[in-house]
């Protein structure tokens, strides 16, 4: 039984929530949806919900008018981005309060709810308050109580972003495990982190500005961004997006001489584009284009350079943790087999594995 | 550096407040242990050594002979206490929920200006809706009558209720009812199920407020009862003649206080369990 | 800006606990002047304890704390000379923007072209010079915090500035901008400044040097760089890098370790006579496992067993010797055909681990 959303639209005092959104969502896969804060990702998971109204557009689910179905018949569970349990009981009647609401068995409800909590790792935990508990442990609560009723909608709203990066690592090798045996469960998982999106996600949905830009496979979606603005939402850091010009054999941007084009953009008219590169296919070199370190960033295992050159900022991401100090000058060296070419407007024209594109979802 | 004096001159300042505050309360418990002699042979306090015991004031109250009965207003009191109480809590806490979660528009009327109505209605001084009280309840035919007094003490607690309950479940995360819902409660049910358990400390201190200001009140009762139904200040006050038996009255006084006391030392141990934490700010 | 030393310091907030149980356990650190500093671990590990003994708000149970050579332990907050910054922004509510960061030196009286001088290159730092004249009031969480900050920095006699969670109530998308803010500020001034936080991220991207600590111990002390490529425990493997260190458990005896009956050769030998009967592991970081095609020195047989799709990069899990690695490659290098593969660690990144510390070269 698919959720079929169909043109939702959703203005709230001027601001558009939501924008002609129109998306299936089916059974036994796991949708990403993945953009920036304010992108409208959660107020499509509260619509889908029906914790919030839209002004048009339809949703349906086996013929049923969903927009008409109250939030306690929608067969749905949420879990919050904020550690949301029910304070007044313990971690195991937290898990069995829908149990009971829906009427199962005192044998069912306590064989589900042991079930649902070994999954996320907390059977010691049952006569606890969720006040005692940490606060990863406390969104592990509001996991399992959402697993136990085994509903046919799954909605997680960034599950992982007030937890510390370790946890969220954790947690996000857990969730891989956990959400691949889900049977017919619709389940819809919103991020602003694209390697979330891309390890967890069987169908990715990138959002920008309550539109969604494009649907696909993780591969597709970040091997073929349809367009600038997804390119820059799904990689991390964004894509270095420049504006240049192709003629006679190679690539100028604002003043310097970027790349040699290489055979996946020879066949593409001289003018004016705009080219992409990845922060990975940007590298420190001892001979290239000068530019002057303005800010260093280490996150994990990769050391991010922003770099500017002349007007151009660019990020260049080094593996592992290297020691670059703000104001140094550094030399760029770009890969022109790694441009992506997207027209003025930032439509993709080409990318860099020479497919010729056809992306859905523009 | 401060001087070595501070803290005496600091406990010295406490000491002197608390007698002042409890002063009365030791006067009331040595006088109602007095007879007529010992109250008229000027100040003593010490029983035993400076006047001898008795159980007068006591024995009067509950229908020694010379006395009155408190017994009856007690129990009077009682009820009209709680069953007003009672009644103010329910409707109040569904009001507030419902003006804490739902947004209502009247015009130029929003959810504060109702929440503030209700307040309103405790800034009026009493004398202003005795008499509309007085006729609505004659025309009720309740004047004089136990219902009748619960339904005006209704109205006196029922605002403290609803501004109580209002700021309380306002601290209550939206997001609980949410998930409620989605866990299967229509809204009555979460209200039920996931909002009033989680509300006890609000409904402790406001249920506290309501009993204190129900079992004080004399002023309507002795406005709205007469003969029938007499209430405990009612009764204390009673006993206030021209010359009065300050033994008597100190025991009914202080029997008239004691469920305050109770109250005040049940209200004192949750909160230093911690279990009003959130409730009193 | 002074340095700051902390000799034989340690802490117990209950009297007459065993040493084992102390909030903070003797140690002796120095803080250099006008470098920048993270203290990081995770809740409990004694960092704010530290800074609170630092601030002076904790007085320690035993040790001596000196500023630039003169004993302040006895000293109380005010009399240190220290800016502070807490997690929730303290301004002067009823005052200008300017009047807040004039007030320390009105306190000290300074005359008014002087503080003018020096409010205005402050304000033109932390981009509050437009703003002078609003009420502090007004301003966002973040701008909040950057006052608190600049009137640390319009002193021209603070020995240091202390931080505590600075970005605990800033909106995420706007950390990584105050992030930003506050480095290249502290690039411009040099204060010294300590920073406390449970974020690994934030510690790397900030400070100079970091100070790991757990369970009150400083575990390791030293730049994100010898942090990443050294870590002295298996905890601190462990605990910076994104995914965490490879640790294998390895058979020792005589000559080179040994991993599933093939030869494992180290960064350096260790002596068999240097290690007790204990476990023996090495670490080995994720971005330094290559798969390859041909045998060869430190190269095991492994089976794959998942691979994770980051975007530009790919995480292989690999199992060698029934003990899970993890390998992180390059998107455009594709993942490996089939369950068998080659895993090489390179002998300069493997380092020896004995009892969860590294065992140094001798």
């Amino acid at each position: 039984m698919n959720l079929n959303a169909t043109d939702l639209c959703l203005t709230v005092d001027g601001v558009d929530h939501l924008r002609n959104v129109t998306a299936t969502f089916r059974p036994g896969r796991l949708h990403t949806v993945i953009g920036r804060t304010m992108a409208g990702k959660t107020t499509l998971l509260r619509a889908l919900a029906g914790l919030q109204g839209v002004d048009s557009g339809s949703l349906t689910r086996a013929g049923e008018d969903f927009l008409r179905t109250p939030v306690w018949r929608r067969d749905t569970a949420m879990v919050y981005q904020q550690f949301i349990n029910y304070p007044h009981l313990t971690v195991f009647d937290n898990v069995a309060f829908p149990l009971k609401r829906a009427g199962l068995s005192r044998d069912e409800i306590r064989h589900r709810v042991q079930q649902s909590l070994a999954s996320v790792g907390l059977t010691d935990f049952g006569k606890r308050k969720p006040s005692q508990l940490s606060g990863g442990q406390q969104q592990r609560v509001a996991i399992a109580r959402a697993l136990a009723r085994r509903t046919g909608i799954l909605l997680l709203d960034e599950p992982l972003a007030n937890l510390d990066y370790k946890l969220r690592e954790q947690l996000r090798d857990e969730f891989k495990a956990l959400f691949s045996d889900q049977g017919d469960t619709i389940v819809i998982y919103t991020t602003t982190e694209p390697a979330e999106a891309m390890m967890l996600g069987d169908v990715v949905l990138v959002m920008h500005e309550g539109r969604i830009l494009q649907t696909g496979t993780p591969q597709e979606v970040f091997e073929r961004p349809a367009t600038t603005t997804v390119a820059s939402i799904v990689n991390d850091p964004p894509m270095n997006v420049f504006a240049g010009r192709l003629k006679g054999g190679q690539v100028t941007v604002a003043g310097f001489q970027a790349a040699h084009v290489s055979a996946h953009l020879a066949e593409l008219s001289d003018g004016a584009y705009q080219f992409g590169l990845r922060a990975t296919d940007v590298s420190l070199a001892s001979s290239g284009v000068d530019g002057e370190v303005t800010y260093v960033e280490i996150s994990g295992s990769e050391t991010f350079v922003h770099v500017v050159v002349g007007e151009t900022p660019f990020v260049v991401q080094l593996e592992g943790i290297h020691d670059v100090d703000l104001g140094d000058l550094v030399k760029l060296r770009l890969r022109p087999d790694r441009l992506f070419a997207f027209d003025e407007r930032g439509a993709l024209v080409r990318t860099p594995s020479h497919d010729l594109v056809s992306v859905e979802g523009r | 550096m401060r001087s070595r004096l501070y803290p005496v001159f600091k406990y010295t300042v406490i000491a002197l407040w608390a007698c002042f505050v409890a002063g009365p309360f030791f006067w009331a418990m040595t006088t109602s242990f007095k007879n007529a002699n010992a109250v008229q042979g000027g100040p003593t306090y010490i029983p035993w050594a400076q006047y001898e015991p008795t159980l007068t004031g006591w024995r009067n109250i509950f229908g020694g002979a010379g006395g009155v009965d408190v017994v009856g207003p007690f129990v009077n009191s009682a009820i009209v206490t709680v069953a007003a109480s009672a009644i103010s809590l329910a409707l109040g806490s569904l009001a507030a929920y419902a003006l804490s979660r739902y947004r209502f528009r009247l015009g130029f009327i929003k959810n504060s200006d109702i929440v503030f109505f209700f307040v309103s209605q405790r800034i009026m001084p009493p004398v202003v809706l005795v008499i509309p009280f007085f006729y609505l309840l004659q025309w009720g035919g309740l004047l004089d009558t136990i219902p009748g007094l619960v339904i005006v003490t209704v109205a006196l607690l029922l605002p403290i209720a609803v501004w109580v309950m209002v700021d309380f479940f306002n601290g209550i995360p939206r997001e609980i009812d949410e998930m409620a819902m989605l866990d299967g409660c229509p809204p009555f049910q979460t209200f039920v199920r996931a909002i009033l358990p989680n509300s006890l400390p609000g409904l402790t201190v406001a249920a506290m407020f309501c009993a204190v200001f129900g079992w004080n009140d004399f002023f309507f009762a002795f406005r709205l009862t007469f003969t029938e139904v007499q209430t405990l200040p009612q009764a204390v006050v009673a006993l206030n003649s021209s010359i009065p038996p300050w033994w008597t009255l100190s025991a009914a006084a202080l029997f008239g206080v004691a469920p305050l006391i109770l109250l005040a030392l049940w209200v004192e141990r949750l909160l230093s369990k911690g279990n009003l934490s959130g409730a009193v700010r | 800006m002074a340095q700051l030393d902390i000799v034989d310091v340690g802490h117990a907030y209950a009297p007459g606990a065993e040493e084992e149980r102390w909030a903070l356990k003797p140690l002796n650190l120095t803080f250099e002047s006008g470098k920048t500093y993270a203290l990081v671990g995770p809740s409990g590990c004694g960092k704010t304890t530290l800074l609170n003994i630092l601030s002076g708000l904790v007085r320690p149970s035993r040790g001596r704390v000196r500023f630039d050579g003169v004993d302040v332990t006895a000293l109380p907050t005010k009399a240190r000379n220290i800016a502070q910054v807490f997690q929730f922004p303290v301004i002067y509510k009823s005052m200008t923007v300017y009047d807040n960061l004039a007030f320390p030196l009105q306190c000290r009286r300074w005359d008014k072209a002087r503080i003018d001088a020096k409010v205005q290159q402050v304000a033109e730092a932390l981009d509050l010079h437009d703003r002078l004249r609003q009420p502090a009031r007004r301003l966002t969480a973040d701008d909040k915090q950057l006052i608190s900050l600049g009137r640390g920095l319009v002193r021209d006699d603070v020995a240091a500035v202390l931080m505590d969670e600075p970005l605990t109530v800033i909106d995420p998308q706007l950390k990584h901008s105050l992030r930003r803010k506050i480095r290249e500020i502290t690039e411009q001034f040099r204060p010294t400044v300590i920073y406390v936080t449970h974020d690994q991220y934030e510690a790397m991207s900030f400070a100079q040097e970091l100070l790991v600590m757990k369970d009150g111990r400083a575990v390791q002390q030293g730049t994100p760089e010898q942090l990443f490529e050294a870590p002295s425990s298996t905890y601190v493997g462990y605990f910076i890098g994104s995914p965490a260190m490879n640790f294998l458990t390895v058979d020792h005896g005589d000559g080179p370790f040994a991993l599933g009956g093939r030869p494992l050769s180290a960064a350096w030998d260790v002596p068999a006579s240097t290690l007790k009967a204990g476990e023996v592991q090495v670490g080995v970081r994720p971005e330094h496992v290559r798969i390859v095609t041909d045998p060869g020195p430190n190269t095991f047989p492994g089976r794959l067993k998942g691979v994770s799709d980051h975007g530009a990069q790919r995480v292989l899990e690999v199992e060698i010797a029934g003990q899970p690695v993890r390998a992180k490659t390059p998107r455009d290098q594709g993942v490996p055909v089939g369950e068998e593969v080659l895993v090489h660690l390179p002998r300069a990144k493997v380092l020896p681990y004995a009892d969860g510390e590294l065992v140094l070269r001798s």
